[in-house]
């Protein structure tokens, strides 16, 4: 599968026991191009996430003002982090005419794009650049390269910023999800009896209320409707299929011959289940973890796109094609959220089949 | 094979109970209530008075807690009896019973679709594995699988609805029916407007499950081809179609048959999303509608209708897995 000539088969199953499960695994999943190239997209959406203000935004990355020198982009992340002194000076949001007239000896580093993820930039905001087009007038052009909304906010800078939540749904949400899912599968799986009967009929009810049923009704339940009650709803709906799976590895290995010797030497059942089972359980139960990533995002972008969003200002991709629904001909509304959903979707799926693979010795099995 | 059928059923009426109890306790915790919510929205200056809604409070039940109420609903389900919608007047079954036509007619075609095109994909691509155009076509589906649903739905809506306006292929945006429904007279052109209604939702539908239920069958097939008895096919000289067809896939069709057991649900629960963009009048519309009007009585029937059919379609995919295949047994 990596495309390296075989030369004898003993040797390299020797050197293989030698190099640890975990680098074999990095190996064999490195042999597979799609999958690479999945992950590296992963990668880049981190990327774009981390440096979101100053690929898109209308606030200096870093300036030097009145002799002192400010990041007024990080005020994209929090508004707390905004420089104080920007608002004492009656900025109001606009800099770069700001800049030049309060203190001439000023100097900024600017976005790569100057556009706003929140608002419309208006006319000359930027010397001699004409304002956004607003309504259905904002195809992609050289300035909005994603074209504009019904209220002319570009939408490379709202997607862009939105790349944030996308990528914080899947790991926060599943986070959450396979920390539940583990707890519950391994003390069901390790201790078995009552307790696995408890837990089995807590994942069996869990497992049956439709989903979209329990996340709907929570998230009516909760008052204010946040990004981050939206991923601990997902985690906390989210869970059923890591518990199984890890519980059938913990009966699985509670038997096998090193847990008795662990035991024997006097370890407690905690100890056990972390340090002796749960590294040898790890392999499977990280591979319904990615494919969960994958779908916490769909999970997101459906409610959004049902309405059920956070509301604004916090930008999501889904409610991006929310608002494409009463402007289809606005395609430009669906066609950039829309693939940008699809491809995140695909590289989770794919990193998650290259880690199936890679790891799951009954499947390098079948292909040989 | 009886005490089996008895032991699950037993599990079966605690997990439901423990279902509907949960969903009922967080249905009365949502925020507001049927009467503020439905009137309140419509038409603030036609607010009730708070006797009024005191009355009505006391006529639907809601002036009691929420687990005496629940098992006030419980006892009226094992009568027989879903209660009636508090937004639309109506009995809860007669609700379901206009709603479940229009969700089956769509999920019905969807789950024929997916069988018809998944077993000949399924089996092309067994036979050409390991071929560049199997590749493709795999790596095809898989994409289909990653691709959003809601997302296909508005790009089908944007060529079909938009870019084909006023030609012949141009299909329709939403809703079950053309304008001209009531007017047409023939039996064929009725179902004919619906037919054209339901081609956009149905192919959102199916295209997901499609690329799913062919990349099972492909995996099983890889399984199966393994084994000595194929060997033995082939040695005694059956052509390479008939090894397939008739050796081969006939020992896939076991686990294809748990999955049947298991698309009841979706088979009579509709979906939410596909629903609600193409306002198709279903159960998953009723559903979403229910929850938005804090109508308890709508949610906590069809809850009830969508436990029980995930509960049934375990069970008979466990006995017909069993039944299929006589080396595993219920007991």
């Amino acid at each position: 599968m990596t495309g390296e000539p075989h030369q004898s088969a003993g040797r390299t199953s020797d050197a293989d026991a030698a190099r640890g499960f975990w680098s074999e695994a990095w190996k064999r999943f490195r042999g597979r191009k799609l999958s690479m190239a999945a992950l590296g997209f992963v990668f880049f959406l981190v990327f774009v996430a981390t440096f979101a203000p100053a690929i898109a935004g209308t606030k200096p990355v870093v300036c030097r003002y009145k002799g002192t020198i400010y990041f007024p982009c990080l005020g994209y992340f929090d508004r707390t982090l905004e420089p104080v002194i920007f608002s004492k000076d009656r900025f109001r949001g606009t800099y770069p005419a700001n800049l030049a007239e309060k203190d001439p000896e000023s100097w900024a580093v600017w976005p790569l794009v100057f556009q706003d993820p929140y608002r419309a930039v208006r006319e000359n905001e930027w010397p001699g650049e004409p304002a956004n087009p607003a309504r259905d007038q904002g195809k992609p052009s050289a300035r909005n390269l994603f074209g504009t909304d019904q209220y002319g906010v570009d939408v490379f800078a709202k997607m862009v910023h939105g790349t944030t939540v996308a990528l914080l749904v899947g790991f926060v949400s599943m986070g959450l999800a396979g920390t539940i899912g583990i707890t519950v599968g391994a003390t069901a799986g390790y201790f078995g009896g009552w307790v696995d009967m408890l837990a089995s009929r807590l994942i069996e009810v869990v497992m049956c209320v439709p989903t979209l049923v329990l996340i709907l009704a929570l998230v009516a339940f909760v008052d204010k409707p946040s990004i981050w009650k939206t991923m601990a709803i997902i985690g906390l709906t989210g869970w059923t299929g890591i518990a199984r799976l890890t519980r059938a590895e913990f009966l699985r290995l509670r038997s096998s011959e090193f847990v008795m010797a662990a035991r024997a030497a006097g370890a407690g059942p905690v100890r056990i289940m972390l340090k002796h089972i749960l590294p040898n359980a790890l392999a499977p139960v990280l591979v319904p973890i990615t494919f969960g990533i994958a779908s916490a995002i769909l999970i997101e972008s459906s409610l959004s796109f049902l309405g059920f969003g956070p509301p604004p200002p916090s930008v999501s991709w889904g409610s991006l094609l929310n608002d494409a629904r009463s402007n289809l001909q606005m395609w430009w509304l669906v066609v950039f959220p829309g693939m940008a959903i699809f491809l995140t979707v695909l590289s989770y799926n794919l990193v998650g089949e290259g880690l199936q693979e890679a790891t799951d010795p009954r499947l390098r099995e079948a292909r040989k | 094979m009886v005490s089996y059928l008895i032991r699950r059923m037993v599990l079966a009426v605690i997990t439901l109970l423990m279902i509907t109890g949960i969903v009922y306790g967080l249905a009365r915790a949502m925020p507001g209530t049927p009467l503020t919510v439905a009137i309140g929205e419509t038409d603030p200056s036609r607010k009730l008075n708070p006797a009024d809604i005191e009355r009505m409070k006391k006529a639907y039940g809601l002036d009691k807690p929420w687990y005496t109420a629940y098992f006030v609903w419980a006892g009226n389900v094992v009568r027989g009896d879903l209660g009636r919608s508090i937004s639309r007047k109506q009995p809860v079954a007669t609700l379901i019973g206009e709603r479940i036509g229009p969700t089956l007619a769509l999920s019905g075609s969807a789950l024929l679709l997916t069988w018809m095109l998944s077993i000949p994909l399924g089996l092309y691509a067994s036979a050409r594995s390991g071929a560049v155009d199997e590749r493709a076509v795999s790596f095809g589906l898989y994409v289909l699988y990653s691709f959003p649903t809601f997302v296909a739905a508005l790009f089908l809506q944007i060529i079909f609805a938009v870019w084909l306006r006023e030609t012949a292929w141009e299909l329709p945006l939403f809703g079950m029916r053309g304008d001209g429904y009531s007017t047409e007279s023939s039996w064929l052109a009725r179902t004919a407007d619906v037919a054209r209604h339901a081609i956009l939702p149905v192919i959102c539908q199916s295209y997901v499950s499609l690329a799913w239920y062919s990349r099972f069958i492909h995996a099983n097939m890889q399984e199966v081809v393994r084994q000595d008895y194929i060997r033995t096919a082939k040695a005694k000289g059956a052509g390479p179609w008939r090894v397939l067809v008739h050796h081969a896939f006939r020992n896939t069709l076991i686990p294809l048959v748990t999955l049947l057991g298991l698309s009841l649900p979706a088979l009579l629960g509709g979906s939410v999303i596909i629903e609600q963009i193409f306002t198709w009048p279903g159960m998953g519309r009723l559903f979403f509608e229910s929850i938005r009007e804090r109508d308890y009585p709508t949610i906590m029937g069809l809850t009830f209708m969508f436990s029980v059919l995930t509960l049934l379609g375990q069970l008979v995919a466990d006995v017909l897995y069993a039944w299929v295949d006589p080396r595993v047994s219920v007991e």
